[in-house]
């Protein structure tokens, strides 16, 4: 009895469709999948403005290199300076043995490890470049090198992974 | 190029900065912060493996010292303790002795030596003769027709400094001006004034063995700038200097 007794929403009844909402919500765009990683495009400067400017700022200690980029970041954006992006290389390990001669033949290790974070910029002007140069350097801390280059092409490649195994594939194919 | 003949001479004048080599002290209240946060971060950070290694192996020595059956694991044991590196780097510690932040330079106060203040910007002054009078003024040298104004600020550091210096001039761009009459006796119609234009340098290396220094120059701070630059130059000079 209670089979026939239910009244389904089928598509003759007058209720079809009764409970339907999705179409009152905002559309939704569909998530897309992983695009290869484009290269934007990269402004080289007129006279009077400098394109993409690289700042890189490479130091042993992780905190300091990590707040002064911070500042950096922070100054330009008070200073009014687009700041494109802000991003850290991998970092390298180095392993420094000590080989003492003197008595018994020992090694003492080391381990450092270099960080680097870069600031890039675009829009700097001519004018203003040398005074945001002498602040920077003048706020630099101990231990932190510090580097202003232009983007370049080859700044953007070496922050990809090459893949081996896909270049020996393709290789293979052509 | 010959419609109004200005009537203002012109000058280039570089100011050559030595960037601070050591960071400048910190102020009390910074000290005490710090002091603060890093007791908060020693009490919050977990051990290292060096120190787990350090507490593994006091343990091993004090079950050695009750019980007697550590035969078994004395294979896995290494021949170099924990405490004995310890031991070794403190020594090497005390050896290291770490440069005097308060130079021979200061405690004579010898102020053409670059070695002075190694925490603030140094400014090359030089003594000229201007009119007839002698003045300490930063480098000038009079501009000439055809060449841009920053060579003649590199002129100018060029003449009082040698041709070797290592200096990289910042921009294109003045930094500031000084502009001033010539006084009444001089005065002509084609000579009014001088202007003077002020250009910025960093001194890339400390060695200045091989400059030849013509005339009687110093390295000052800019709070020592006061006591030797008028009070007009002063002021514009102030205003392009950072500290």
């Amino acid at each position: 009895d209670a089979l026939l007794g239910c009244h389904r929403s089928y598509r003759s009844r007058p209720t079809h469709g009764i409970g339907k909402f999705k179409y009152l919500l905002p559309k939704e765009v569909p998530k897309k999948r992983k695009e290869k990683v484009q290269m934007k495009e990269i402004i080289a400067g007129t006279e009077y403005q400098y394109g993409d400017v690289n700042i890189q700022m490479t130091s042993y200690d992780l905190c300091l290199v990590e707040h002064f980029a911070q500042y950096v970041h922070r100054l330009c954006n008070r200073l009014s300076i687009r700041v494109n992006e802000s991003y850290a290389m991998p970092t390298k390990t180095n392993e420094v043995l000590f080989l003492e001669e003197r008595g018994s033949k020992m090694q003492l290790d080391a381990v450092l490890t270099t960080h680097q974070r870069v600031v890039q910029i675009r829009g700097l002007s001519s004018t203003f470049a040398p005074i945001l140069l002498e602040i920077i350097q003048s706020n630099q801390p101990e231990g932190v090198h510090l580097l202003v280059k232009q983007h370049t092409e080859a700044d953007f490649k070496s922050r990809l992974k090459s893949r081996p195994e896909l270049e020996e594939l393709l290789a293979q194919m052509s | 190029s010959a419609a109004a003949r200005r009537p203002w001479r012109l000058f280039g004048a570089m100011c050559l900065l030595r960037l601070p080599r050591i960071t400048q002290p910190l102020e009390k209240e910074e000290e005490e912060m710090a002091a603060l946060m890093e007791q908060i971060e020693l009490e919050k950070s977990h051990y290292s493996d060096h120190e787990i290694r350090k507490l593994e192996e006091e343990e091993q020595l004090k079950r050695r010292k009750e019980s007697l059956y550590d035969e078994d694991e004395a294979h896995g044991k290494t021949v170099i303790m924990a405490q004995d590196l310890e031991e070794k780097w403190e020594q090497k510690f005390l050896q290291f002795k770490a440069a005097p932040r308060i130079t021979d330079a200061d405690k004579s106060s010898d102020w053409t030596s670059l070695n002075r203040k190694l925490d603030s910007n140094l400014m090359l002054l030089v003594k000229q003769k201007i009119g007839n009078q002698e003045l300490w003024l930063l480098p000038q040298v009079e501009w000439q027709p055809g060449e841009t104004l920053r060579s003649t600020a590199e002129r100018a550091m060029a003449t009082f400094l040698g041709d070797h210096i290592q200096a990289k001039v910042l921009g294109n761009a003045p930094y500031g001006v000084y502009k001033y009459k010539f006084p009444k006796a001089i005065r002509t119609e084609d000579n009014v004034g001088a202007k003077v234009f002020f250009f910025k340098a960093f001194l890339q290396s400390s060695d200045l063995s091989q400059a030849e220094l013509k005339a009687d120059y110093l390295w000052v701070t800019k709070k020592e700038l006061g006591d030797y630059l008028k009070s007009e130059y002063l002021k514009k000079v102030n205003r392009f200097l950072l500290d």
